[in-house]
């Protein structure tokens, strides 16, 4: 097909990595190679490069350097600070209030602790995808350790009340409850909305790099000065005993150039992202009929939208988009593996079969208004020719031949 | 495993979708693990299917089963459609992964289903 193009609408699941993120981190794969425990000049060398890059990730996040802990990525991360934290408070309750629309990981490890006993308070969301803090409040009891709540939504990307919640727990703490922390799962946020530790009043705080154009495979957990977590990695003195194993030096520089990136562009992509995210919904709007928007309109990252089609099913049309060279991603059961479809969407209040047909749309700083003509067509067709043929259309075709 | 090009040229363009105004054998069948869902109709006449249609709601592959099917159908007789299995109907698509097989067998479910409603009398007289 000559007019064959990829589009790739899926940055919430990754991001390419940015070329002056991998110029950067070269060098660490070839020559300056040395391990960063290691006391001779090649380990020294690496060692001020991890330290270099551990001073940007806590600048993009507004904490101090030694707050920062490199591990493998986001799931590390949630695991570290919830069973971490977990671990170490144990003595003082058993208590942890999360959300119905945390990633997959934290709703994971939740479960996990529930089945040593653990008591979890699960807030709803609403029919905005969005946690009220007034629920919080209510949630709080005197067991209770650990808030663990998303700071925005990884499928519909709407914004958590975390500030306000933050907040709340240094009120707590003043009023006595002195073993009350609050963690955060920023791995979507970062890098597309502002963050600052300090507003948000977290105590631990999780960060993926891929997410922000550097390589899969590192990530880091932010953990206040003072907060105690158990090691869920021993066997070794790095990160300050909090996460055993040998720095990935290489990764650890890119996460370093990538969060300087990320800092110094944000407003920049943020207004490039929204203004594309809400021209194509404005003309999905105009163009395709039996449709909702997953999610607060006004209160969500930038670049994601969420919108489920009815009378078709998500695989479906992320298959037919894909064939056309759209890439988007789906809470349709099928793509993901599972019987039920997205938790998420079901936690909204919809009903299965607008759970089984949303699709997530997430724009990239590389996107351009082309794209969005591009991705309209196709999907405009994909959605009509599918609902030809879905037996829950009124469309179908009755005919006499 | 990667979809072959039958399994992209069919969900791209699918063949016989809609539904027959005057169809004798009609059925529509649900898979119950995930909601898929298979509508097929025939219009059967001296014993042989002329002409059928599908709608489908549900995975691509369930899509792609529906299309390749009709295709396989036309111009068999009943007693030949009776016949055909999941394994004929993958073979046509070019396979699909173990996860997805479950379309195919969907699609041979609704296709008895109809048949046994439509041509009881043709399948007893058998």
């Amino acid at each position: 097909m000559s007019n064959f193009r990829r589009v790739y609408l899926d940055h919430s699941a990754t991001t390419p990595v940015d070329p002056r993120v991998l110029e950067a981190m070269l060098p660490w794969l070839t020559e300056k190679f040395g391990n960063a425990s290691s006391v001779h000049w090649f380990g020294q060398e690496a060692r001020a490069a991890v330290d270099r890059a551990r001073r940007e990730v806590a600048a993009l996040i507004g904490a101090r350097a030694n707050e920062i802990v490199f591990l493998s990525g986001g799931t590390e991360a949630n695991n570290l600070a919830i069973r971490g934290l977990c671990e170490a408070a144990e003595r003082y309750g058993r208590h942890i209030i999360t959300s119905d629309l945390e990633h997959s990981s934290v709703r994971g490890i939740c479960e996990a602790l529930a089945k040593r006993g653990w008591e979890v308070t699960r807030l709803p969301v609403y029919d905005d995808g969005i946690v009220r803090a007034e629920d919080v409040r209510a949630a709080i009891r005197p067991e209770t350790v650990l808030i663990t709540v998303m700071l925005a939504n990884n499928e519909i990307g709407t914004i958590q009340p975390i500030a306000e919640t933050g907040a709340m727990v240094r009120e707590e703490r003043g009023r006595g409850h002195r073993h009350l922390w609050l963690h955060t799962d920023a791995v979507q946020a970062a890098g597309r909305i502002p963050i600052d530790v300090e507003t948000l009043g977290c105590d631990l705080l999780s960060l993926s790099a891929h997410k922000v154009y550097a390589p899969k495979g590192i990530g880091a957990l932010f953990v206040r000065r003072g907060v105690r977590l158990v090691s869920q990695n021993v066997g070794g003195h790095q990160e300050r005993e909090r996460r055993a194993g040998t720095e990935a030096v290489p990764n650890i520089v890119a996460f370093g150039a990538a969060a300087k990136i990320a800092r110094e562009e944000l407003s920049r992509h943020a207004e490039h992202v929204r203004q594309l995210r809400d021209r194509f919904e404005m003309r999905v709007k105009e163009s395709i009929d039996d449709i909702v928007f997953n999610g607060n309109p006004n209160q969500r990252l930038p670049h994601i939208s969420n919108i489920s089609f009815r009378f078709i099913e998500g695989e479906g049309l992320l298959i037919n988009l894909d064939l056309q060279g759209v890439a988007v991603s789906t809470g349709s059961a099928c793509s993901s593996g599972t019987l039920e479809p997205s938790p998420v969407i079901r936690a909204l209040g919809r009903n299965d079969e607008l759970a089984r047909g949303s699709i997530r749309f997430s724009f990239g700083k590389d996107n351009t208004d082309a794209d969005v003509d591009y991705v309209m067509d196709v999907l405009t067709r994909a959605v009509e020719n599918l609902r030809r043929l879905s037996p829950l259309s009124r469309k179908a075709i009755l005919e006499t031949v | 495993m990667p979809y072959s090009n039958t399994f992209k040229d069919h969900l791209a363009h699918p063949r016989n979708g809609g539904e027959l105004a005057d169809a004798n054998a009609v059925a529509e069948e649900t898979n119950p693990v995930c909601g898929d869902r298979l509508r097929l109709s025939l219009r059967v006449r001296d014993g042989r299917i002329e002409a059928v249609r599908f709608l489908a709601y549900g995975c691509a592959p369930t899509l792609v089963c529906g299309s390749v099917l009709t295709e396989q159908l036309e111009g068999k007789t009943v007693a030949e459609a009776m016949g055909l299995t999941r394994k004929d109907l993958l073979d046509a698509i070019g396979g699909l992964p173990s996860r997805k097989q479950h379309a195919a067998a969907l699609a041979i479910e609704t296709l008895r289903v109809a048949l046994e409603a439509g041509c009881s009398e043709l399948l007893n007289n058998k």
